[in-house]
This record gives structure tokens, sequence and C-alpha cells, in this order.
């Protein structure tokens, strides 16, 4: 179970990158390869060129402003676990981070690359939704940001345009008094998420925000989720969205229903 | 001594720490992936993606023709034959490549070889096959039905084995009180060792012979087989088993990759290596253990059994794989059905189906999982009928201590043990009131608590007779051992078992110290290697503690006295006077040690006498228990879970083994195999299965599709000891290796059904994945609704 | 090959590499360390784990070239660590291996936990092996030994924990030595020999249900039989189909085609025939299709069935597609199914997007046949948020 061929580049800034990128066939950005990997040695995914940005020293930076943190697409999941990165969530990115996949892949693994990947079961793809990160895009042309929510397409799919890739995530700062709650349900520890519930409550800032994760697409984001978790956990409402997304399996909705149950009654909703 | 005391000394009883731990601890183990030969090639191979077509072409592209080779290309080479000899046998004919027709996703069409692996695979992707799809038979039970696809066309159904056992049900069943049937099923498994099979094979010009490292548990049954496919004599093929990253059965069968790789590295002359990889393990490689029961139990008001019938179905794949043959499950599902339970009328028909998928092999406890759980949650239906706790119905029907040794109503030949006290110590060990207790409460989180249990015996060990009847091309007769002394005082143990993480390396040393006092650190067992060692049938089946456990301790006492014979003369008293123990001959005014006795043998032989024993202090012995029924080792499992009947997620909370495996050699390991074994019977119990589509492709192919157990998946399991020794065996030591993987199914499954039961559901699948769960719950539901 | 310099248990270490060899691979055959474990070359078994940079790390899943300027550890190089040292004794007293194999990875992940949560219960350990699995052991020996050397260095403060942001292995190279310069040629997929007939169902056999079907209808404002007719029209109508085009001009109600289509990290290019049958009485037709893709080692068998129905009193006319597909290989060897549905309702989708606007407003209407890109997605997601829209009332 080895690769096909492919070249290798390793650029030092993400200008070269985005030129690497605009100049290729088939070229696959490579971060921490924690699912490209796997991907390449299945020979699923065979680029002709893998362009490796975890050299580039501005992507494993981190920039903090009063209104967000912005994180830089190298940054691993054990850099936000063990605190590296500053938290502005009141522990929201720490606690998601510690519970991706496993350490050894946490080492590697980044939030920039998980994002690229966009695979709906991916902790950060949900998390992102529910927080209102924008999404720092580079490309030949310069740089650019979408908002999360309309940054995944779909299964694997994102709004990155040909030439372009993810540089950096900016996540707003909660305010004090603001509450959230994750919750999960795996197979196995650290095995694909079947379900995600996640909640962000920050009245202060006008925040309440819901999410239903690791449905087979794009995260059901309720943006305004005042009524549908602001009275207690309205499971009609959770249900009616269910529906509206044409996710009909009975066991995948009660999943979804009662993850964000859950992460409703972390949040002291 | 008490049950379960731990011996001192380094012999058997010992818990002596292994002698096999510090190379693996330091990387220092030889697996079959860390061998290199000079000039050696890397093989790939092309496989079907389907499960079932006429093969009509490969084109192979310019560039690499030469460095792939297909069926045509192999002339002479026989294909892959287990045939049974159990009457009405369809055999089949297993090509190591393609030649007309595949019959399941991953039969290789092509072998290629190129200088690194991924150059190999490069080539086997540039391969173009012509091929021609046939409908598949992906379901056993639809396989069974007439017009469905044929596998093998000249048989006329897909049937391999139809076996019947008749009794008397209708006697009986007219006056049972309680019937409970059920319809059961279990996934198709994959073993998965976390070192998956790999072949190295060179052809050894001086010798005339091809030498083929094999990460496998019986090379000398890999060495007749391979022979047989190639056309070589058994002294032309020398198979070496290295290090072996667990077996479990998986490593017990004449590969494919093994005839191909033989050939190959004959044909280009070449070292050749094949490593498999974790796609090839889970999609071409071979299964286990999905097995479909119709099966009811007849009890009487007061939950006594009295008669069961059983119409059980195994799918056995597309091939008959050597030496175990595609009835070994079914065929054994026919006569342990009724395991421990002494009862009056049984009646079994089972069904070996041919599929579009890969062969079977016998995985640890082979068709006893299967059977367990079906047997174990009929009695729990009939518990819930008869309104008593489930150990009651259990109490009343295993069969009592004063019957032993029993013959069953299969005429199984139970040797010895205590069954209801063992069950009666795992219903203290979990505390059934204390559990019923908590039920009553509730749980703050909702979730519903449930108990379960299973008891159930382990034939191991079985031998000649019982094979002889089953016809197999592999039939134990005597196991043989080599004991060999070194002139430095060594002592050097050939064994033609195979250890794979058992640890024979340890325990038969602990054997030879017993019988002859040799410091185990100065032992050292040799094994897996078809040069060095004497023929065995291999490791499978609980078999090596037994017998070539009896084989060291024959060998090591006939070695004593030719010891003693030449420490006679030594110590220059008659052979009468003098005894063996703690690496000495003692005679009665002065002893020498062993070692010295080696050493004047081999180095010194003018300090002897010339009448001295000139047999040699290199023995081989063969050995056979007193019956060869196999040892019946036992346990009863006890669990308590948290079942979530929101998400359907199962938490095991607690879970109590109380085993019997006789006389334990080393408990440590013996320990070992059975929280090894419990975790696998975790995964065939909420995790792992197989799914396939209705073309017959396999639908996982990474281990994030196919759930193995992690160390979150497994509790602290607790482990209670009885010690009932057999009466057959050298030491009352009884084949345990597979115990452990029997129970955890039927116990966690009935204890599942008894947490959910006041909703109204029940589940009678494995594995019980919280998706299931939750349908049964629902389906109750609406059953309610309707009702 | 590029050359590649890092350092392997504490000695620097130069060689030449391909891209694509994995640092399990480079280890075990090109640096003779074969301690290092392969369990399943996707990153779940955990077998392969060692230290990169000090820190616990999957080699299958890490390409040696990216390790330029690393510091790796294998197993090998652990010997005298003081950690490892009472790791080893508490594994063989507490009998935490069998077979050996998963025993360095697991290893090295028991050391990272010993080192970083000197205060970790059972539970917790637990949780930080599961990445790590075990054939032999159920865990009990392993999980007890390294609680026995937690209880040993009781009172042992945690190790400090890199402090460099990324991922490990990315940290030893200076920004300024990092080179830019890369050999490359872009290489345009090779095209195939065009086999249309390679794969072929016998005759008359029903080759049984379709492992994924999908359900689409959508309205379009013309009279059935104007419908009718452009479904008569082969050509057309297949061109709809996101990234498909003919291979030649149909005969009949026989087509070649090629099939282009990127689903994430995935591309794929079928090449294959359809032949296609049509009941005018019944306004039905059905399409069946056989293709494949030899670089990705795929076949697959398709059925497509449409139906046309009056609505509107004859004004408009309702499609109903069907498409029922099995694919055979490794592109269908995985348990998620859910996200090829997903994937392949959105092709759908644009199909009959894609054949709307053909009929609304003629050819130029529709996308470029390109392979379905991101762009096409994207519209093809707006397209089902509209359809959800008008769900909704």
């Amino acid at each position: 179970m080895k690769p096909g061929p492919f070249d290798y580049a390793r650029p030092a800034t993400v200008e070269r990158a985005a030129a690497l990128l605009a100049g290729s066939g088939f070229a696959k950005l490579l971060s921490g390869g924690q699912s490209l990997g796997p991907m390449l040695n299945l020979r699923l995914a065979r680029p002709d060129l893998l362009v490796d940005l975890t050299h580039i020293a501005s992507l494993k930076e981190i920039r903090e402003t009063k209104d967000f943190l912005e994180i830089g697409a190298c940054v691993t999941h054990a850099n936000i676990e063990d605190g590296l990165v500053p938290d502005c969530t009141n522990g929201m990115l720490p606690s998601v981070a510690s519970n991706i996949a496993y350490r050894a892949v946490r080492n590697r693994g980044t939030i920039g690359g998980s994002l690229s990947h966009a695979d709906p079961a991916a902790d950060w793809v949900s998390t992102l939704t529910v927080l209102d990160a924008e999404i720092v895009i580079r490309g030949a042309k310069g740089q650019r940001r979408v908002p999360m929510a309309n940054y995944m397409l779909g299964t694997f799919e994102v709004a990155l345009e040909e030439g372009e890739f993810l540089e950096a995530v900016r996540v707003p700062r909660f305010s004090k008094s603001a509450r959230w709650g994750y919750y999960k349900f795996c197979r196995k520890a650290g095995e694909f998420a079947e379900a995600i519930g996640a909640v962000v409550r920050d009245p202060e800032r006008g925040v309440c925000r819901a999410v239903m994760g690791a449905t087979h697409s794009t995260p059901i984001l309720v943006a305004d989720a005042t009524a549908l978790i602001g009275q207690g956990f309205d499971a009609a409402a959770a249900g009616a969205l269910l529906d509206r997304h044409e996710i009909t399996d009975a066991y995948e909705r009660q999943l979804h229903v009662e993850a964000l149950r859950r992460a409703t009654v972390q949040a002291g909703a | 001594m008490a049950d379960g005391d731990i011996k001192e000394g380094k012999g058997v009883g010992a818990r002596l720490i292994r002698k096999e731990d510090d190379r693996y601890m330091r990387g220092r183990g030889q697996y079959i992936a860390d061998i290199k030969l000079p000039g050696m090639v890397e093989v790939a191979f092309h496989r079907s993606p389907l499960a079932h077509a006429r093969l009509r072409g490969v084109t192979i592209p310019e560039e690499h023709r030469g460095s792939v080779f297909t069926a045509a290309d192999m002339v002479g080479v026989k294909p892959m034959r287990a045939v049974s000899g159990l009457p009405g046998f369809k055999p089949s004919e297993q090509p190591a490549i393609v030649t007309e027709k595949v019959r399941h996703v991953g039969e290789p069409v092509a072998i290629c070889f190129a200088e690194g692996r991924a150059e190999a695979e490069d080539i086997a992707a540039s391969l173009i096959v012509d091929w021609e799809e046939l409908p598949a038979v992906s379901d056993m039970l639809k396989g069974r039905e007439p017009g469905a696809p044929l596998l093998h066309e000249h048989w006329g159904d897909n049937i391999f084995l139809e076996s019947f056992v008749d009794g008397d049900i209708e006697s009986i069943a007219k006056d049972a009180a309680i019937k409970v049937t059920r319809e059961i099923r279990t996934a198709r498994q994959c073993m998965a060792p976390i070192e998956g099979r790999g072949v190295v094979a060179w052809w050894d010009n001086r010798l005339n012979q091809l030498t083929l490292y094999s990460a496998c548990q019986m090379p000398h049954i890999i060495r007749t087989g391979l022979c047989g496919c190639l056309g070589l004599d058994h002294a032309q093929v020398r198979i070496i088993a290295p290090d072996v990253g667990g077996g479990f059965g998986y490593k017990g069968i004449l590969l494919a990759e093994e005839v191909a790789c033989g050939w190959l590295a004959m044909k280009i002359g070449r070292p050749v290596r094949w490593i498999e990889d974790r796609r090839e393990a889970l999609t071409a490689a071979a299964n286990c253990r999905e097995h479909h029961y119709f099966i009811t139990g007849y009890a009487a008001a007061d939950g006594t059994l009295l008669a069961l019938e059983a119409e059980a179905t195994v799918d056995s794949g597309a091939y008959s794989a050597y030496p175990f043959s595609a009835c070994l499950e079914a065929a054994q599902v026919a006569s342990i059905l009724p395991g421990p339970y002494d009862f009056k009328a049984y009646r079994c028909r089972t069904y070996s189906v041919a599929t579009n998928k890969c062969p079977i092999l016998p995985y640890r406890g082979v068709a006893r999982t299967g059977v367990c759980l079906a047997m174990e949650l009929i009695l729990d239906g009939i518990a819930v009928e008869a309104g008593i706790e489930p150990y009651e119905v259990r109490l009343k029907a295993l069969v009592p201590p004063e019957k032993m040794p029993f013959d069953n109503i299969t005429k199984k030949h139970f040797d010895s043990g205590d069954y209801p006290e063992c069950l009666k110590r795992a219903v203290a060990a979990i505390d059934v009131p204390a559990v019923r207790a908590r039920q009553k409460r509730g749980e703050p989180d909702g979730r519903l608590i449930g108990l379960g249990m299973s008891i159930f015996c382990e034939q191991g060990s079985h031998g000649t007779s019982v094979y002889a009847g089953w016809g197999i091309p592999m039939v134990p007769g005597h196991e043989q051992a080599q004991a060999r002394m070194t002139p430095d005082g060594g002592l050097e143990i050939r064994v033609g078992v195979q250890s794979h993480g058992q640890g024979l390396e340890t325990t038969l040393a602990q054997v030879a110290n017993e019988v002859l006092g040799i410091d185990p650190a100065k032992i050292q067992v040799v094994h897996g290697d078809t040069g060095m060692t004497p023929y065995s049938t291999g490791t499978w089946g609980s078999r090596c503690m037994v017998m070539a456990g009896g084989a060291v301790a024959t060998a090591c006492k006939e070695l004593g006295k030719r010891l003693g014979r030449i420490g006679a003369k030594l110590l220059q008293t008659d052979v009468a006077n003098v005894k063996i123990g703690n690496g000495e001959v003692v005679g009665p005014s002065g002893s020498v040690s062993i070692a010295e006795i080696a050493r004047v043998w081999y180095l010194r032989p003018q300090d002897l006498p010339a009448d001295v024993d000139p047999g040699g202090i290199e023995v081989t012995a063969g050995y056979k228990p007193q019956r060869d029924s196999g040892t019946f080792s036992y346990a009863a499992h006890a669990v308590v879970v948290a079942v979530d009947p929101v998400t359907g997620g199962v938490e095991i909370l607690d879970y109590v083994v109380v085993e019997d495996g006789g006389v334990l050699v080393n408990p440590m390991i013996v320990d070992g195999q059975v929280y090894g074994g419990v975790a696998q019977g975790i995964g065939t119990a909420l995790l792992e299965e197989m799914p396939f589509d209705a073309a017959g492709q396999p639908l996982a192919s990474t281990l994030a599709d196919y759930l193995l157990p992690g160390s979150t998946d497994v509790p602290s399991i607790r482990i209670l000891h009885m010690e009932t020794p057999s009466p057959y065996t050298e030491f009352g030591q009884k084949g345990i290796g597979e115990s452990g993987a029997i129970g955890p199914p039927a116990a966690i499954v009935n204890a599942i059904n008894d947490a959910i039961r006041p909703l109204g559901a029940e589940i009678n699948q494995v594995p019980a994945t919280p998706r299931r769960v939750v349908e049964a719950i629902a389906a109750a539901a609406r059953a309610k609704k309707v009702a | 090959m590029e050359k590649l310099t890092l350092t392997v248990n504490g000695k620097k270490v130069s060689a030449e590499v391909q891209p694509r060899t994995h640092l399990a691979d480079f280890l075990r055959e090109q640096v003779v360390l074969t301690g290092t474990h392969i369990g399943c070359e996707h990153g779940v078994c955990g077998a392969c784990t060692l230290l990169i940079d000090g820190q616990p790390a999957r080699s299958c899943i890490t390409f040696a070239i990216a390790c330029e300027g690393a510091d790796v550890t294998t197993i090998e190089g652990l010997d005298d660590d003081e950690v490892m040292v009472q790791l080893r004794t508490a594994f063989s007293r507490e009998h935490a291996l069998q077979c050996g194999y998963c025993t360095p990875g697991m290893l090295a992940m028991a050391r990272d936990i010993v080192r970083r949560l000197p205060n970790a219960d059972e539970q917790r350990i637990r949780l930080e092996l599961s990445g790590n699995l075990c054939r032999c052991t159920g865990y009990v020996g392993i999980v007890g030994a390294i609680r026995s050397v937690l209880e040993a260095r009781k009172g042992t403060a945690a190790v400090p924990l890199p402090e460099k942001l990324g991922p490990v292995g990315s940290q030893g190279l200076a920004s300024e030595t990092v080179t830019a310069d890369v050999k490359h040629e872009p290489k345009p997929i090779p095209p195939e020999a065009f086999a249309p007939t390679k794969i072929a169902p016998g005759p008359d056999l029903p080759m049984g249900k379709p492992a994924t079907v999908i359900n689409q209808s959508f309205t379009v404002h013309r009279p059935r039989p104007e419908v009718w007719a452009q479904f008569g029209d082969i050509a057309s109508t297949a061109t709809c189909m996101p990234g498909a085009k003919l291979s030649k001009p149909p005969e009949g109600g026989h087509v070649e085609a090629e099939i282009r289509i990127k689903f994430g990290p995935i591309v794929a290019q079928f090449q294959g025939e359809l032949d296609v049958e049509r009941d005018d009485a019944q306004f039905r037709g059905v399409a069946h299709g056989r293709g494949r893709d030899d670089r990705q080692g795929a076949l697959v068998r398709a059925e497509v069935t449409y139906a046309l129905a009056e609505v509107e009193g004859g004004a408009a006319t309702r499609v109903d597609v069907t498409v029922g597909f099995t694919l055979a290989g490794p592109l269908a060897q995985f348990s998620r199914s859910g996200l090829v549905n997903d994937f392949a309702s959105r092709l759908t989708a644009e199909f009959a997007r894609n054949l709307e606007a053909r009929m609304a407003g003629g050819s130029e209407a529709i996308l470029p046949a390109e392979e379905l890109s991101t762009v096409s997605l994207f519209f093809s997601v707006v397209w089902g948020r509209v359809k959800r829209l008008f769900a909704r009332s």
C-alpha cells in the first residue's frame, strides 16, 4: 500500500506556494498529512505534485487582536490542546483539539489541513462553523476571507478557487460570560464522529449559534438558535432541521438530535 | 495446592517472566518484513476488483513484460485443494493465480515484481484486465436457494456440505411447557493480527531447496501443501516462520501468495518478498465466523432444558482452504452446539455454503463463538419464560461434576470439571443481587443496566480420532519434540509447533525445567523451522501446551534417563542408584551436574568407560495424551453493561471470567491468553464486521472501517481460576488459548437484552452496534404502538 | 529521488529518497532500523509510532522527505532512556506484550503518557492509548504496566511540552534554508487504452440490486413530448452529466463516453459505454452503463431510469430520475457510504439542473463539460438549497 509517484516541493513562503500551485497540473497541498497521507498510501489520491506547506514560517504563527485570534494553517491540534495557542473561547478550542483522533496524530495534524480536507466528520469543520470563524484564503492574487459557513460546500469540497489555499482561520473572541457545548458520538475513541452537536451562547456579543455536524455533508448551522435552544432544547425543531436537510435515516436523526441536546445542556441552556 | 496459587521455582506452575520479551521491547524481533536478502525483489499482486467474473485476458504494458506473470505462465502448478472425508463434501480447486474465473474480490490475477514495493504496485496498477462480470452470491441464505448463481458450476448448487444429526425432538416438544425460537446472526470477521502475512522466498542452489519464510503458524503443513502445489519433494522445501506478529488462526492456511512467491523465486532465480498490506488483509484474505441460526429450545415449566433443535448455516466463502477445509465451522457447529449441557433430545442440520467471499479459516474459538451465542441466547429466553434468573436455568442443565468424565449428547467426551461451581463463582463475583438492585434504582443518566452470562467449554488439543473422522488433509498424530544437550550444559528444545505470542519459548522451557531442573535461562526453544524441528501440524486448536508440552516432557524424561546412565558411570554407581533433578544427577555418594555430563559426553569422551550407553544426549520423542478426544477447559463469563437507549452505545462496566484450564503451566501467560481472547470477543460482540454489497464487494478496507477493540473498549477484566486437572494429559494441563474469545458475544448480548427487555426490545445479532441497538428499541416501540 | 538529511537516534543520516517513501519505510529499508513496525499504513493502528522531535507521531503517514532537518528517535534509540528502562521492566512483569508486534509503538506512546501526564488515572491512560491497537493482550497488562511506572515516578513533574508551533518534523529547518526549488513537469493523466467492451455482463444475467440508488425529481416547463424528444437526443442528454464527454458519436442507443470526477483529493476517470432503451408509450427510458478507471482499479455498473409525467395540465413535465450504481475495486471498499451518496446526489442534482437548463435555454446554458469542478459543485449545492427551500414550503 504505497503511494503512486509524485514530485515534492517545499516552498519557504506563501507566495511561492501559490505560484507552485498555480503552475501545476494536479498538485495537492501537504500540511501534517494525517488525512492526505492515508489517501495517498491507498492510492485514492494520486497528485503529481505535493506542495509541503509545513516549512513556511508564517503558517505556523498566531496573531491576536481584540476581536479575534488568527491561527496559521499549519498550527497543530496538539499545539491548541497544549495551550501553545492562546485561547479566546473559554476553553472550547483546547477541549475540542484534545479529542481529535490520537495524540500521535495531533502532533502532526493541522487545523488548516483538516479544514482543507473538509471531511464532514472532522471536529474543526463543526467547531469553526459554530464559532463563526473566518477562513483566510491565499491565492496568486493575494488574500481573501470567507465565513466558515460559506467555505465548506460538501464532502471534501470547499470554496477554494483553482490555485488557492487556506492560510489561516480567524476565531472571534468570546466574551467572559460566553458558554459553549460540544458533544460528539464516535463508535470508538478517536475515530470518525457519527454525530456532532455544537453550541455557543454569548449574549454579550448577541451570539447564539448551534450546529449539527458529522452529517454526510456540510454541517447544519443555525445562526440564530435562540428559538432552538433559548428556552430549553427544542427537539422537534431540531428534527425539522434534519427534514430540511433530507436526513431521513432514523438512527442518524436520533444521534444528531441527541448530540445537539447534550451540547446544549453543556452550554448551560 | 489451592486454585490459582502460584508455584515457587521455574517449572510448571511458575509465573515466569517471558524469555522472548526483551528482544521485542528493544525492537529486535525479526518479523517477516524485517528479512532482507541480497538481490531481493518486492512483489505486488494485481487483484480482482470483482467478486464473480470470467477472466478473458490480461494486457501487460510492453515495458513491464518480464516483471509480470499470470496463471498461463505457471505451467504445472497445481491448485490448492482441501478435501473433507465427510460424506457428500464437494471439493473446490483454488488456483494460486486466477485461471478462468474469479470467485472473490482480491483473488490474485497476476504477480508483479520490482526493486521496491511501490514500483511493484505501479506495475500491478498498469495492467488492464478484460472481465466478464457474473452475478454474485453475497448472502449465504440466498446462496442456498435454487437458481442462485453458481460458484462451482459442476456442483449444481452452492453447498460444500450438508450435515444432519437427528434426534426425537417431537416426543419432547409436545409436552414442553416452554418453547423458545430465535433467528441469530453473526457478522463476517477478519482476524486482523496487527502484523499481516508475508513471504520471503529464495532458491538455494547448494541444497537444491526452496527456502520460504512465511508469517505462519504451521510451517510443516505449509511445506506439505506447498510441495503438493509446486510438485517438489519435501526435501526441496524448507519453511521458516520467523517472529510472527499474532496469528489467532489467520496464519493457519496455505496461501495463494505462498505458492505464487515460491514459484516466482524459482522462476527468476532471485529472492522475492511479499508483505501483505492492511487492504489485502481486510479485503483479499481469509475471513471467519459468519453464521446464521434458526434455533429452538424446549424446556419444562421450571426452566429445565429438554431439547434443542437447530438449523445452522455457515458462509464458507469461495474455496475450501487448505488444510482445514470449508466445512470446519459448520461440521463443528453440529457437534458442539449442546456444549456442557445435559439434555434429552437434539437435532441439528448444518449447511456450509459457498459464496463469493474470501475462504474461511479457523479463527480463535472457531465455531464455538457463534455456537455459544446461539445456545446462551436460547437459555436466556427460557429463563424469561420460566421467570427465573438466567443462571438458574443453566445450573439446572449443566453437567454435574459427579457425572465426569461425561459423554454428552453428541458423544463429546468431557474429561473433567465442575461446571456448576464455575458458574456459581461467576454469579458471586459479579454480585447478581447488587446488579438487580442497581437496575431497580435506575441510572441518573438514563442508561439501562444489564447483566449477562455465558458458560461454555473449549475442546482443545483434539487429536487423531477426531480429525481422522473429519478426513481433512491434516490429521495430527503423536506430537514430537527433540531435546538436545549442548556441550556447555545448555538444553535445546526443538518443536514443530510455532509460537507467535503464546510465549512457548518460556513455557516449554518451564516444562523442561520441571523434568530436568535445568534453569530456563539455559534452555533454548527452537520452533518455526522445518529444517530444524520435527514434523508437526503446528499451532492451532489450543494444543501446544498439551501436545508440545507433553512431547517436551516425554523427550526430557528420556533424555534424563540417558543423562542418568552417563551420570551413573561418572559417579561409579549403578543407574538404579541415581536420580535426576535440579540440573544434576544425584547418586548415593555425590552428584554430577547435567552440564558436566554434557561436557564429558561431547568434549571429554575419553573420561567415559567403554560400556557407556551409546544412545547420545539428543532425544526425539513422540507424545499423545491417554485419550485423544481432547481436553475440555471451560469458563463462565459474567458482564454488566450500561446501554444508552438513545444512542445505542454499550459500555462494559464489569467483566468477570471464571476459568478452569486444568493445571496452568504459567498462570501469567494463561491470564494473558484469557484477557486477549476476551478483548477479541468484545470485538465480535460490539465492533467487528466485514460488510458486503450485493455484488460481493467488501466494504471495509481500512481499520477505520473495520473497527478493532481499543484500550477504551476493553474493561479491566477480572479473572478467577479453578484448577481441575485433566486426567489424560502430562501435567493435568488443558488447552485454553481460545477460551477467552468464545464467551463474550453471548454474555454481552444477553446483558444488552437484559437491559433493553423492559422496553420490549431484543437483539439477536452481532456485532450489537449502536445502530442495531437503537433499531431494536425502535422496532419494539413500533410493535407496542400497533398492539 | 530527493536528498534528505535528518537525525536518526542521535546520528546524522543523509540519503536519497523518493518523495513517496514514508518515514517508516525509509527507516526500515534504507536506514535498516526494523524496530518500527508497519501495521496499517493509514494511521489507525499505531504500530509505527515513533518520536519526531521528541514527540510521538505516525511514521506511516509522515513522508520521510517532509522530515528534512528533523530529529527522529526509534525504539532502537531508546535502549538507555530512563523512562523506557522502567517501562520495559514493567511491561515484562505485567505481561504487557505477547507477539511483540505492536510493542515498539505501544512503548513510544506509553513513554509519552508517563512523561506528559504524570497524574494520569486508568481512564486517562486508556484514552491516551486508544490510538495504539494491540490484538493480543486485551490491554490489561499494558495499562497495568503504565500505571505501575507512573506510581513509581510519583512526584516527578511533567516533562515540558514543545514550544514551537507546527507539525513535529517541520521545525528543524531554518527558514532561509527551505528550498523552493522543485523539479516538476506537470503531467497530464496518461490516456488509457479505450476499452469499453472490457467489462461486460454475461448474457441476460440479473446482476442484483445496485449498491447505491439515488432518486431526483425536477420539473421542466415544457410539454412532455418536447421533453421526451430532448431525452431522445442521447448525445445532448449524456453531456448534461458533469464531467462527461462522448468518445465518439452515438450509434442508435449505444454511446461510448468518459466521465471525469473529482471527489476531494480523489480523481477518477471512467471510460465506458451506455445503452439506452426507450419506451415511447410509457415515456420511460432506461440506460445501462458500464465503465472502468484502470488507474484507480475501479469498475462501475450503472442503471439510470427516467420517467416523464405530465403536470400543470400538460404545460409542464416532471422528470423522475433514478440513478443506481455499483462500484467495484478500492474506491468502493469503505464503510462511510454516506459520503459517496452525498457526492453522487450532488452529481445527479447537477445533471438534472443541466438538463433543465438545456431544455429551457439551449446548450449555451450548460456548464462546460469539464471535470466536475468546485465551481459546478457550488451551483449544485445552491440548487440543492433551492430545492430544500421549496421542500420547506
